[in-house]
């Protein structure tokens, strides 16, 4: 088989993905590369799940003013001891995570899959308010010290927040933005001028079923969701258009694997023989490309098999094909 | 009372064993297949997706079901299913997180032995879960009967259906697990849990249908606990 195996060369990753990981979902893993990027953003670093979205338990009418900003935290007070629920616990919608009617004056923060319910119960001369944290979606709870609470779960389908960075495709071009589909439920719009000295008269042409690797800037759910292909400073930065390849889809689960910090396993093994370049979306998107077609369907065939192994079988299935190859 | 004996050797609370496959289709967001007993149902869920149909409202999302039966023409027993199963779904979303989404659900009757729409709406709950739809609480359903002496059966067959003068099928939320429960349920979580549908067919009592609402509450926190469990597999499976 014709194909130079360069060890050791491994990987380029687009755009620090691994930091970009962790601006989505904080684990107590890596604080500095979440200051390195909430202080260039703005955003103080007290807010540490800066992409978190507020889901606020009492029903909002959908055209209600969201300050995006502000939108990171929902303060709730009450009165003593705080209960902390058990980390790493299974859910299913409907559970109670938290009472809050035992808990202090604290604040919590709530991520996805979580809600506020408040109701009144009992009879007219006893009415008590239960106040309570329900889950929405089924996953794992986590909890990231000292107040955040979120859901992880793995879709097929992505809900858009804040500073993910995704691979999206043209589906329309208009005179303002580019359509561009990000497997959520609304369509984003990818404005024409938001590119590295972009002005009106070098606007990039891109064709319907063009991709493109982009950063999320506005994100809510009533709005179609805003990217951008400029880092907060201004820069290029990897993001734009990504030619050629290969582009497959994957889980939001799978994605968030690939992009964590130690190097997930199988890119890890596959990167100690081949030599390939791959971007991930968080979006449940991955685009891999090599100089030879043959290393690109190996690849994407390894990740995608991954999914549901441990580390170790990772390795061992990489290293099977691997051998099956030479 | 004397011991009721069904025709297929089952006790009057006895359920047919149910099982629940999750994802078994690739395509589609979520989905999952819910059989109980030789009843079987494939539920797949898409979404959620851009746009509104025509007339609904658009301030919410929306979802729309679309039944398919094993056998025959699409016909009125068809969509009034349909109907039910959008009004029940409706229910347990939270419909207001995606305004102006569409979620649609499609099942296919695999197979038909008996209480057929409460394994379909036992499957889209399981198939709206799996697809990561934000939801209320979850959605447990069970078939009852009245047999001549006033006694309730549950989880009826289609043989014990055709001869039974009444039956009904009844959904009900699912029971809450606190993170952490040091008093349970002494806030009276049976009254909180209520009613979400609620199908008979034939005439019956009164209390031949409070009957059937109590037996079906206690039926319905087994099926409950089953359906924890298919889904923490799940998403533990996928963790690895």
């Amino acid at each position: 088989m014709e194909g130079v195996v360069v060890r050791g060369e491994g990987i380029r990753c687009r755009a620090r993905t691994a930091a970009a990981y962790y601006r989505s979902y904080s684990t107590p893993a890596l604080p500095a590369a979440r200051r390195l990027l909430s202080s260039s953003n703005g955003v103080e670093e007290a807010a540490a799940l800066p992409t978190s979205r507020q889901l606020c338990g009492k029903p909002r009418s959908p055209f209600a003013p969201l300050d995006l900003d502000l939108s990171l935290s929902l303060s709730l007070r009450v009165s003593t001891c705080a209960p902390s629920p058990r980390r790493r616990c299974s859910q299913v919608p409907g559970d109670v995570v938290l009472d809050l009617s035992e808990m202090t004056n604290q604040t919590i923060k709530l991520g996805t899959g979580l809600r506020q319910v408040t109701r009144l119960i009992g009879c007219t001369w006893d009415l008590q308010e239960c106040d309570t944290i329900q889950a929405t979606s089924a996953g794992m709870l986590r909890l990231s010290k000292p107040n955040k609470y979120w859901v992880e779960s793995s879709q097929k389908r992505y809900i858009p927040s804040v500073e993910d960075t995704v691979l999206g495709i043209v589906v329309d071009t208009k005179p303002d933005n580019f359509v561009v589909d990000i497997k959520g439920p609304n369509l984003a719009f990818l404005p024409v001028l938001a590119f590295e000295g972009g002005t009106r008269r070098n606007i990039p042409k891109y064709e319907i079923g063009t991709l493109i690797y982009a950063r999320v800037v506005k994100a809510n759910s009533i709005m179609n969701p805003e990217l951008s292909c400029m880092d907060v400073t201004g820069k290029a930065a990897e993001f734009g258009q990504l030619k050629g390849g290969y582009v497959f889809d994957s889980s939001t689960g799978m994605s968030r694997m690939l992009l964590s910090s130690p190097t997930c396993p199988v890119l890890e093994a596959l990167g100690k023989k081949l030599s390939f370049e791959i971007a991930v979306g968080l979006n449940g998107r991955v685009w891999v490309n090599a100089p030879a077609a043959d290393t690109v369907i190996l690849v994407s065939n390894a990740i995608m098999r991954s999914e549901s192994l441990s580390g170790i079988k990772q390795r061992a299935m990489v290293e099977n094909l691997l051998e099956r190859l030479s | 009372m004397e011991e009721t004996r069904r025709a297929d050797g089952r006790s009057p609370n006895q359920l047919r064993p149910f099982s629940c496959t999750g994802n078994p289709l690739h395509r589609a967001h979520g989905s999952a297949r819910w059989a109980q007993g030789d009843t079987v149902v494939l539920a797949a869920v898409y979404g959620p997706k851009p746009g509104t149909r025509k007339g609904e409202n658009p301030e919410k999302a929306s979802i729309e079901v679309v039944w398919k039966p094993k056998t025959g023409q699409i016909g009125r027993q068809e969509k009034e299913y349909e109907m039910i199963l959008k009004r029940t779904l409706q229910s347990i979303c939270m419909l207001t997180v995606h305004p102006n989404t569409t979620t649609s659900v499609v099942l296919q009757v695999v197979g038909d032995d008996g209480s057929l729409l409460p394994c379909a709406i036992n499957a889209s709950c399981a198939a709206l879960t799996f697809a990561g739809i934000p939801l209320k609480h979850l959605a447990v359903a069970i078939g009852c009967g009245v047999m001549e002496n006033g006694a309730v059966i549950l989880d009826t067959n289609t043989a014990e259906e055709q001869q039974l003068k009444s039956f009904a099928h009844l959904v009900f939320p699912n029971t809450r697990k606190s993170v952490d429960s040091k008093e349970p349920k002494e806030k009276d979580e049976e009254f909180e849990r209520g009613l979400i549908t609620s199908v008979t067919h034939g005439v019956m009592s009164e209390d031949d249908y409070f009957n059937c609402i109590e037996r079906g509450l206690a039926a319905s926190s087994r099926i409950s606990d089953f359906m924890r469990k298919t889904l923490q597999k799940e998403a533990s499976s996928v963790d690895a």
